[in-house]
């Protein structure tokens, strides 16, 4: 008995199911029917393993039997799809597979998606749509949600009826925005010129140029705020352009009304050659100080894919003076492109004109790229280090000291 | 994540489930790992079973991972009802489905349904090179060789660039098959690797030599072996073809890189008008020169050593009997600095002609204006490869001139301990495929790059019809 009772227990136990284990232990437990409740549990051991079986496939029979009422009630649908419908088509099924496509996709967004040249392209396209969709959503739902907590608390300041007082006089952000209009109206006439060259429009790639635009905005917006504004110029600007339309896209009416010069003419025909400096990276002639009577020139261009001497070819070919920010003179450079963005730009030069300080106007270069602000030139630095090293250490150190210099110099000469 | 080893019930997934970090994205994460750890196929049914009775429908990428895991372990069946269901559900597939379907249909015995599956792709999108390569070797194995050749041609025709081992596959299975045609279509082949200059790797070599071999009253006999520096191979006996350009070919390429090279989009990037004119003149009064020599590259070989006694090593190993070299250089070395002395410099100018550039100039553009100009035996020195001068040239019959071009003429230098030596020399003979109808030559590699190295192969493969 109590062997038969184990070994039953043992194949209940080694069966995967468990209620049907649980439902044989129960029935074993009566003595009287042993042997009934044996043939009993292994019937039903029997009859989960089919059923076991039938359940692997049920899937397909559950998505067969769906697909069916939608096949009967949808006759003609394929058709024939044109080129653009059936571009929509694998991009929805790229994102029902879990790739990073968007949602929506408007027409011209599926137009330039065509048109890109390249698969990698493609892809790159659909990751930026999907992102830029991604981060509109959540900030519509942030937004929403302040919303809600706002009117919950201004339902709460009604229901308490509290009424701030404060002391402070309310300035509007008008009256701020005359101001400043003002300056610049007046920079317009007595100031200093500072041109933007816009004639980069066939090196740049079409974000290139939306984020040349972008820089160029705020420099203006951080122009238009400073103390003594400069009397900027956007020249070569055609009107048809690709900076053109971007300048509408962001600006919208108030382009109109921007207190600044737009000419499609070059920057050599409004102002004398010899006032003109060019502001270039590539440039072998270094800055030394702002002068006042110089009329600087800096090219609209952002380089994400590296174009070296583009700037300075262009300064060369007009036969202009050029000249490059003292970057490596005064700051012990860590790693990082010397090329500085225009916003960047705009406020080391309005700092120089200000104060003509070179350690408060390097201050807006991104702080990554250095390690270091030296008020003296590191050259001079060197030979003061140099000559600490010998007094103390003897010669040896100054031979290391060489090898450093000669690196040094090898890494200037080398192009 | 584990997954289970047998299938399980709906309970036991949803206990799964909630012991899960993130709920909404069980199923996937659970797919994924079933395909990594190569589950068996129950698993997998008995999830996708407990889901459309939970939802009622299966989302399109578990369906999708389902499909991986069928395919990893060759369950045709399995396939055929995944694709059936899918075409039912979905207006069209896309390319990861049509991925999956044709790999695993072709490695079945179902393959010609796989076949069908790429004429369904076509009508959508342009079928990638993986399509291709799965249903060629499909048709090879299965000894259809017309189709395979025509799916070859088909991909040709669409600039999808077939892999090394495509090609490896058509001669494999060719072997022991008679046919002229599918005899001038594997020379086909052949030709299509002396076009892209593609040097196949040591099995694909092995696999060409089998075939040949294998041709029934070919009577073709395969060795491994080194040509002679006068072109000559000690097999055959046979003379290799020459490395030199033709006159009109030599001038079209002259022609084209001065245009496209050196005033390209603007000449105020490398260098300027004036110093590029003086440089022109220079060369026109001393014009020829045997070897050209990039003297700030070739001064950086050891970096430890001075580099002006770089270059005069350099000099020295080259200047041998009668040879007019030239030097470019930088205007920085005629200073008298740590690396560049005066004593050596008057020493080298008493062996070469020397030219001294802006510092700001690239005179890779000299180098070749020069090389051009002075006639087709006339080699140049660098270990620059040049690559982006190459990419300069707006046509590929330019590109591949300028390739062959440089092949011939190319020296690269190497540093050994006490000196230097010549590390690639010019060749006289042309490194490529080449036949002449009852001979065969094929440089090899030993192994297998995908992309086009420019370093040249020394050993060949030689085969001839006895």
């Amino acid at each position: 008995m109590q062997s038969a009772n184990m070994l039953l227990t043992k194949i209940l136990r080694s069966s995967v199911l468990p209620f049907a284990a649980q439902h044989g232990m129960k029935k074993v437990l009566f003595p009287l029917s042993r042997t009934l409740s044996l043939s009993l549990c292994l019937k039903q051991d029997n009859s989960s393993g089919p059923s076991e079986k039938l359940d692997l496939d049920e899937w397909k029979k559950v998505m067969k039997s769906g697909l069916q009422e939608e096949v009967s009630e949808t006759v003609s649908e394929h058709k024939e799809l044109s080129t653009l419908a059936a571009a929509r088509e694998i991009l929805e099924m790229w994102r029902l597979a879990g790739r990073s496509v968007p949602e929506n996709i408007s027409e011209e967004q599926l137009k330039t998606f065509m048109e890109c040249p390249s698969k990698s392209a493609k892809k790159k396209y659909l990751k930026y749509l999907h992102l830029k969709e991604l981060y509109k959503k959540n900030d519509k739902r942030k937004m929403d949600e302040k919303r809600e907590r706002k009117q919950e608390a201004q339902k709460r300041a009604s229901e308490t009826d509290e009424t701030k007082r404060s002391s402070l006089v309310c300035l509007w952000a008008n009256t701020m925005d005359k101001a400043y209009n003002w300056r610049a109206a007046q920079a317009m006439i007595f100031g200093q010129p500072l041109v933007f060259d816009m004639s980069y429009e066939k090196d740049m790639s079409v974000r290139e140029v939306a984020n040349t635009v972008r820089q160029i905005v705020l420099s203006e917006g951080c122009n238009r705020r400073s103390v003594d504004p400069f009397h900027v110029h956007f020249c070569n600007l055609k009107d048809d352009s690709l900076y053109h339309k971007e300048f509408i896209k962001h600006y919208r009416g108030a382009w109109g009304k921007l207190l600044i010069t737009v000419t499609d003419q070059c920057y050599t025909d409004i102002f004398p050659k010899d006032k003109l400096v060019y502001l270039t990276a590539d440039s072998p002639k270094v800055m030394k100080t702002f002068d006042h009577n110089k009329i600087y020139i800096v090219g609209s261009m952002v380089d994400k894919s590296i174009k070296t001497g583009v700037s300075l070819a262009r300064a060369k070919r007009l036969g202009l003076e050029t000249a490059a920010l003292p970057l490596e003179k005064y700051l012990l450079w860590n790693s990082g492109a010397k090329n500085l963005t225009l916003d960047q730009m705009m406020h080391i030069l309005l700092t120089l004109k200000d104060t003509g300080d070179w350690k408060k106007a390097l201050e807006f270069v991104p702080k990554r790229k250095y390690c270091g602000f030296v008020s003296k030139p590191v050259h001079d630095l060197k030979k003061t280090l140099n000559l600490i090293n010998t007094l103390k250490l003897g010669k040896r150190q100054e031979e290391v000291r060489r090898q450093f210099a000669k690196n040094y110099s090898k890494k200037l000469t080398q192009k | 994540v584990q997954p289970p080893e047998k299938p399980l019930q709906a309970e036991e997934w949803n206990r799964l489930r909630e012991s899960f970090q993130s709920p909404e994205i069980f199923e996937e994460v659970m797919f994924n790992s079933m395909v990594r750890c190569n589950s068996p196929i129950d698993v997998a049914k008995s999830l996708l079973t407990h889901v459309a009775k939970n939802n009622g429908d299966i989302a399109y990428n578990l369906l999708l991972k389902y499909l991986a895991l069928c395919v990893q372990q060759g369950q045709t069946s399995e396939i055929r009802d995944v694709y059936d269901i899918m075409k039912i559900r979905f207006k069209i597939l896309e390319s990861g489905a049509y991925n999956l379907l044709i790999k695993g249909l072709c490695n079945s015995d179902q393959w010609r349904m796989g076949l069908t599956l790429l004429e369904e792709v076509k009508k959508i999108m342009i079928p990638s090179r993986t399509n291709y390569e799965s249903c060629i070797k499909a048709a090879s194995r299965h000894q259809e060789m017309n189709l395979a050749f025509e799916l070859y041609h088909e991909m040709l025709a669409k600039d999808l660039v077939p892999t090394l081992d495509v090609l490896q596959a058509l001669f494999d299975f060719s072997r022991g098959m008679k046919g002229a045609e599918l005899q001038k279509e594997l020379f086909g082949v052949l030709l299509y690797l002396r076009e892209n200059q593609i040097y196949p790797h040591k099995t694909f070599m092995r696999s060409i030599k089998l075939w040949f071999e294998s041709i029934p009253g070919g009577n073709w006999r395969g060795h491994l072996t080194n040509i002679k520096d006068s072109g000559q191979c000690p097999v055959c006996h046979h003379q290799l073809e020459d490395s030199d350009l033709t006159e009109e070919e030599y001038n079209n390429l002259r022609e084209r890189i001065i245009r496209d090279v050196i005033h390209g989009t603007d000449t105020f990037r490398k260098t300027s008008p004036q110093e590029f004119e003086a440089f022109q003149t220079f060369v026109e009064n001393r014009l020829p020169f045997d070897i050209v020599i990039d003297g700030l590259n070739v001064s950086h070989i050891k970096p430890r050593r001075m580099q002006c006694e770089n270059l005069f090593d350099a000099v020295n190993c080259l200047a041998k009997g009668k040879t007019r070299l030239l030097v470019l250089g930088r205007k920085h070395m005629l200073i008298n600095s740590s690396n560049w002395k005066r004593e050596v410099m008057k020493e080298m100018q008493n062996k070469a002609d020397f030219f001294f550039a802006e510092n700001i100039s690239e005179d890779d553009a000299f180098l070749l204006y020069a090389t051009l100009r002075s006639g087709k035996h006339c080699k140049f020195v660098t270990r620059d490869f040049l690559r982006d001068h190459k990419a300069c040239l707006s046509d590929s019959l330019t590109r591949h001139l300028f390739r062959k071009w440089q092949r011939g003429h190319q020296i690269v230098l190497k540093k050994m301990f006490l000196s230097l030596f010549i590390q690639q020399p010019a060749f006289s003979y042309d490194c490529v495929v080449q036949t002449t109808g009852d001979t065969w030559h094929i440089p090899y590699k030993d192994s297998f790059e995908e992309k086009y190295s420019y370093q040249v192969p020394r050993k060949w493969l030689c085969i001839q019809q006895q």
